[in-house]
């Protein structure tokens, strides 16, 4: 699953601590990430360069065969600043990727900052490359086999997507699932709007949107289990001019965030229900204990918040006489509540005695 | 306040009032117990005839009434799928902190959404007219707030739609 921030906020810890310490320090860390994505930062006293590496899933296993990541990803990635980061060759075992860092040749300025957000967003460079190859090579690839088919991207293993060129257009197709029903009739109501939206004329440039409950037929021949969803399918139908120059950058990191985008707007939604709700029961509430009468016939104070009440009427009592005779008078008042009760209790049980008959049924 | 829905909410005060005349009454079978005898339903010619109101077919009120308890069940409103899930959450939310109530059930009557128990203790603390007030502010908050929330989804929705579309841009 993909952060909506490119740049990972722990990995960019970890370097900016590195990089503003006084003296080289020893560093020997492994990061973790969305169950699949895992950095080890190496950094030793006696050596002036830090090594990271990085390993990711691939898109699809179907289109990069190999491991190695392809001399465009890597041309992407020596981009960022071929001063400071050098990839080293061949990378750490386990590994997809192992950078070294010469922190020395950063420039104490705001640019360093920019050059280490940068780097620690090399996980998202590999990713958008890979479907930005994906996007551009597709054709050709499915031309040789003669017939447009499926291409099944694993993002995160539970959340598969599917890309499909076609001859005008390239079709992203989003099966959608979600664990509570409550979930799915959120996200149901957002891909109505999404439709809504993308469909008005003011929208016209960006990918066409569409929601359908069954597979749409370009999927047609895929496994059962792929096609088997609860939220139904999400497609975009991307043309040439959704992907031209800087575009497809933004395009890429847009499909590749969908999933993610989704699932946060239904977690915010139903935590957003969860604070309307709360405050329309304490409204509610408020009107009950409206109702409440004390004896002498007035209305009660809101039993929650009495507190702050008692301790200001606590706080003008504190001299001590003033107490005394305060606990004097509450001691004689409960005696005679007791006595009076005590009165009322026996009336009320030789009259409750006298006067009960069962009633008999006709 | 529209006008069928007031004309339903009148109906339903008048009921109550009518049917709001609780006294103490303890249990006939069971010696030194006092239940409420509309849960109970030990003794029939303890309890009136229950009053049903419908507004329509998915919105009605359940009025039952014995001589020492009274039970009110709603019924609200779901049109579709939304509405139907934010009901049911909004009342289960409600029914779990049935104690702030006093007078809410912690399940609904078969069939129904939400319900409340008056007993004739509740009348001897409450004042009896506001009691009614505050079951059919309930009624008409219920709505009100089930429509409000409705709205208040598809409104971040959209918006939420329009910030990822922007993004293609």
């Amino acid at each position: 699953m993909a952060s909506f921030e490119r740049a990972s906020p722990a990995l960019k810890e970890t370097l900016l601590r590195i990089y503003n310490a006084e003296k080289p320090i020893e560093v020997d860390h492994h990061l973790y990430e969305f169950g699949s994505v895992e950095y080890y930062i190496k950094s030793s006293a006696s050596e002036p360069f830090t090594y990271l590496s990085i390993s990711t899933p691939l898109l699809s296993q179907g289109v990069f065969l190999s491991c190695r990541l392809s001399p465009c990803t890597l041309k992407m990635i020596r981009e960022i600043s071929s001063d400071v980061l050098d990839i080293v060759e061949p990378p750490t075992d386990g590994y997809q990727l192992t950078l070294r860092l010469d922190f020395s040749k950063l420039p104490h300025n705001k640019e360093s900052l920019k050059v280490i957000t940068e780097v620690s967003s090399v996980q998202a460079v590999i990713l958008s490359s890979q479907l930005k190859k994906l996007l551009q090579n597709v054709n050709s690839w499915d031309i040789s086999q003669g017939m447009y088919k499926p291409i099944k991207l694993i993002y995160h293993p539970r959340e598969p997507f599917y890309v499909i060129r076609q001859p005008q257009k390239i079709v992203a197709v989003f099966p959608m699932r979600f664990k509570d029903h409550s979930d799915v009739i959120i996200a149901t109501s957002f891909f109505q709007e999404l439709m809504d939206v993308g469909s008005s004329g003011k929208w016209s440039k960006i990918p066409p949107c569409n929601w359908s409950p069954i597979p749409p037929p370009e999927l047609r021949g895929e496994p059962f289990e792929d096609l088997s969803t609860n939220g139904g399918f999400v497609s975009f139908d991307i043309s040439s001019h959704h992907v031209e120059g800087k575009r497809l950058d933004k395009t890429v990191w847009s499909l590749l965030n969908f999933y993610g985008y989704v699932k946060h707007h239904v977690k915010c939604t139903r935590g957003f229900i969860q604070r309307r709700m709360r405050r329309r029961m304490d409204s509610l509430v408020q009107v009950l204990e409206k109702s409440m009468i004390e004896d002498n016939g007035e209305i009660k104070n809101v039993k929650g918040k009495s507190g702050w009440k008692k301790v200001k009427k606590w706080m003008r009592l504190t001299s001590k006489s003033k107490m005394m005779k305060r606990r004097y008078h509450d001691f004689t008042k409960k005696i005679k509540g007791i006595r009076f009760r005590r009165r009322w209790l026996t009336i009320a049980c030789l009259s409750s005695s006298m006067g009960y008959t069962k009633l008999r049924k006709h | 306040m529209a006008n069928p829905l007031k004309l339903y909410l009148t109906c339903v005060r008048n009921t109550l009032e009518a049917a709001m005349c609780l006294q103490n009454f303890p249990c006939q079978e069971v010696e030194r117990h006092n239940k409420p005898e509309v849960e109970l339903k030990t003794s029939p010619e303890l309890l009136l005839n229950p009053v049903l109101i419908c507004r329509n077919e998915a919105e009605k009120c359940l009025i039952e009434t014995s001589i020492n308890s009274l039970r009110i069940s709603l019924k609200v409103k779901q049109a579709d799928e939304l509405e139907n899930i934010l009901a049911k959450k909004f009342l289960r939310f409600l029914s779990m902190r049935a104690e702030a109530f006093q007078v809410l059930r912690r399940k609904p009557v078969q069939g129904y959404d939400i319900s409340f128990l008056i007993t004739n203790y509740h009348c001897e603390e409450m004042q009896k007219q506001k009691l009614i007030d505050f079951i059919v502010q309930f009624m008409e908050d219920i709505d009100k707030e089930i429509s409000e929330l409705k709205m208040s989804v598809s409104t971040r929705g959209r918006l939420v739609a329009t910030e990822f579309l922007k993004q293609f841009l």
